[in-house]
């Protein structure tokens, strides 16, 4: 297992820049998120992580060395747009990719195996892959890139086109592989799925980090708070107002009041004031989501 | 098992399983088989029925002239005259006749009118076969004299020793042609098959996977090499009909049947294909093959869809053509000082060469300089489409311009 490395890494095709001076760093065994919109440069940047683009400048180390073709056969990539041999039947497609990273026969078959009825594709194992639907089609393909236990596995886009049902399969087998000890680096557009997966984040546009770190972390650099009271009283509501920079919010899906405040506002000080105002049944501070998080970093790309 | 060894065994074993090779070697095959056949069958449908005649004439000429034509046909029926002009039932009605033959001796000698059902075939024959009569009328030397020497013996040897006589020589170009046709069909197949392959993951994005884990030089050269190991499959099946096939004309001479064996001994009359030919041969397939499957790779990476394979595909046959065409002429004039100078141009060489190799006595330096001119030519097309497939490969979109691909490969 190692630590992956980015430092300063650039890309661009012809007169296009797709990535500049990107730089973060995936410790070993962590999961990571890249997020970013369509063309943001999330896909050249793993394309540069595994070698098969060169950055312009920069560079992309794993345990300080630089990552030869020796080190990527320890990774795994499952691309955004997928690709398989249509005529390979699932099992031989499998293990084939197997054996490309060194599982060699007939471990490569019991892997595939063994990949096949985690992923639920028993039925399949004998079909070529071109009568298989996109869903499994995508399943064979996770499969190809995590069957040789990679140290390292690169996922694009990993849950697009995948039911609910699939998609939880699918981040079932990310987190067995995580608690194997395999670094994860994925791209998602449906946060709420890689939330809970990953550690670390970073967000990408324009080619360039927009912000990155811990959730916590990202979380302790969001400008504003937000806090929730509960019953809606007038008594509640006049404290509230009186709060120095204090910013009333739309009414969410139930009655409460709610208040965008500044970060460093004192919530246990103004909690004192509410009691103290009336009857107070819910207090909560929200703090901001992945998706809010994402959307502001975005924002300021704009 | 290293990375190359793990692309060409599923390369091998995916190109030995498709529909596309086991139909191109069966079909080849029974082409070879039917090229070989034909002249022999085709032979012996005429020498059954082709080439029965029926004589008209005055006894007195007939009877001679049917002493001389039994070297080429079989004489249904003699008749003093014709009441009519013969049709078809006519000929029917007289053993399934081909032709009618009337012999009349006028001022100028004898004269022949003849009606056949195919009036291209008997015009030379008659007039070869009926020659002595008439030098017999003109001079008043009896016929059988004048027949017995009308023929010059003729003996062409071979000044570089190679071939015995004409027959060996006639019989080396047959098979030169045949060996010739076998290496353009082998050389395209096998390249086009690498050119589909690399089509398929090129346009089903399996490439980027590929990439990912390997060196592309590393993918192109296993594919390479898997194609042409089922391109020497292809072609040991195809010789090995061919041979078959020459064995069984030859069985025919056997049997006696020397006139349906003889229509194909230009082709495979002796079988006296030296070890040296069969080098010749497969070195030749293996540089020229090099040359073709590198760049049909190259142009390959180049699409986005399948349905653009034939409008890269089409200026790659254009050499191939001109190497079959000049190939053609070398079978004739294998020593005329331009056959001579194709024979070192890289792409065309490989058909040329081996041509004047099959038919004629080329000095030693000659093959290896065409060969190490191939070999290099090879190399450096084989480092230039490299280039070109590594960046080709995850190029998306818009086909690349004239301008982009020269860019790359100086790059």
């Amino acid at each position: 297992m190692g630590t992956l490395v980015l430092s300063n890494v650039a890309r661009s095709f012809g007169d296009v820049v797709a990535v500049r001076d990107v730089s973060f760093s995936v410790p070993a065994g962590s999961t990571f998120g890249l997020l970013g919109p369509n063309g943001a440069g999330k896909t050249t940047t793993m394309r540069m992580i595994l070698g098969i683009l060169i950055p312009d400048s920069g560079s992309v180390t794993w345990n300080g060395a630089p990552v030869d073709l020796h080190v990527r056969r320890r990774f795994g990539y499952l691309p955004e747009e997928r690709g398989l041999y249509g005529k390979l039947k699932v099992r031989e497609q499998i293990a084939y990719f197997g054996r490309l990273h060194g599982v060699m026969p007939p471990d490569d078959v019991a892997r595939a195996d063994a990949w096949i009825e985690r992923l639920g594709l028993q039925q399949y194992a004998e079909r070529p892959c071109a009568e298989l639907s996109k869903g499994n089609q995508q399943k064979v393909q996770v499969a190809c890139a995590a069957l040789h236990d990679p140290e390292l596995l690169v996922l694009d886009e990993p849950f697009s086109g995948l039911d609910p049902v699939n998609a939880e399969t699918l981040l079932e087998a990310l987190r067995e592989l995580k608690a194997a000890g395999t670094s994860l680096i994925l791209s998602s557009h449906q946060m709420w799925q890689i939330e809970d997966l990953c550690e670390s984040f970073c967000v990408i546009a324009g080619g360039t980090v927009r912000a990155r770190g811990t959730l916590r972390e990202l979380r302790a650099d969001w400008p504003t708070r937000i806090v929730e009271v509960e019953p809606v009283a007038a008594s509640l509501r006049g404290v509230l107002d009186a709060t120095p920079g204090a910013k009333p919010l739309a009414e969410a899906d139930r009655p409460a009041l709610a208040y965008e405040l500044p970060a460093d506002a004192d919530t246990a000080e103004l909690l004192r004031r509410l009691v103290a105002a009336g009857d107070v049944t819910r207090f909560e501070r929200v703090d901001p989501s992945l998706r809010d998080i994402y959307l502001r970093a975005i924002g300021a790309a704009a | 098992m290293n990375t190359l060894s793990v692309v060409f065994n599923a390369e091998f074993v995916r190109r030995i399983r498709s529909r596309a090779f086991l139909a191109g070697t069966l079909i080849g095959a029974a082409s070879i088989v039917l090229i070989a056949m034909l002249p022999a069958l085709l032979g012996g449908m005429m020498s059954s029925s082709g080439k029965k005649i029926v004589l008209v004439g005055d006894p007195a000429i007939t009877s001679t002239a049917s002493t001389l034509l039994k070297r080429d046909f079989t004489i249904t029926a003699t008749l003093p005259k014709l009441d009519q002009t013969p049709s078809a039932a006519f000929l029917d009605a007289h053993g399934k006749a081909a032709a009618v033959a009337i012999l009349k001796r006028g001022s100028n000698g004898l004269h022949v009118t003849a009606y056949a059902r195919d009036p291209s075939s008997f015009r030379d024959a008659f007039a070869t076969d009926l020659a002595p009569i008439q030098i017999a009328l003109a001079t008043g030397a009896p016929v059988q004299r004048v027949a017995a020497h009308s023929t010059v013996p003729v003996d062409v040897h071979d000044i570089s020793g190679r071939f015995a006589n004409a027959g060996a020589a006639d019989a080396a170009k047959g098979i030169a042609y045949l060996f010739v046709m076998l290496l353009y069909l082998s050389i395209l197949l096998n390249a086009q098959s690498i050119m589909t392959s690399v089509a398929e993951e090129k346009t089903s994005r399996i490439a980027e996977l590929l990439v990912a884990t390997l060196d592309p030089a590393q993918l192109l050269a296993a594919k390479i090499l898997a194609a042409a190991a089922t391109g020497f499959i292809q072609l040991g099946v195809w010789v090995a009909a061919g041979m078959l096939s020459g064995r069984a004309v030859t069985g025919l001479f056997a049997r006696g049947d020397a006139a349906a064996a003889s229509a194909s001994a230009p082709l495979f009359g002796t079988l006296s294909v030296s070890s040296g030919e069969i080098l010749a041969f497969l070195a030749f397939f293996v540089v020229g093959f090099a040359q073709y499957g590198v760049m049909y790779a190259a142009a390959a990476s180049l699409i986005n869809r399948t349905e653009d394979l034939g409008s890269v595909a089409g200026p790659l046959v254009v050499p191939v053509v001109v190497g079959i065409v000049l190939a053609q002429i070398g079978l004739q004039f294998p020593n005329s000082p331009n056959v001579v100078v194709c024979s070192f141009i890289p792409l065309i060489s490989p058909f040329v060469m081996f041509t004047r190799i099959a038919v004629s006595d080329v000095p030693a330096w000659q093959v290896v300089l065409s060969l190490a001119i191939n070999v290099a030519t090879a190399v450096l097309l084989a480092y230039l489409s490299g280039k070109v497939y590594r960046v080709g490969l995850l190029l998306y979109g818009r086909p690349p311009s004239i301008k982009q691909i020269v860019a790359t490969l100086r790059a």
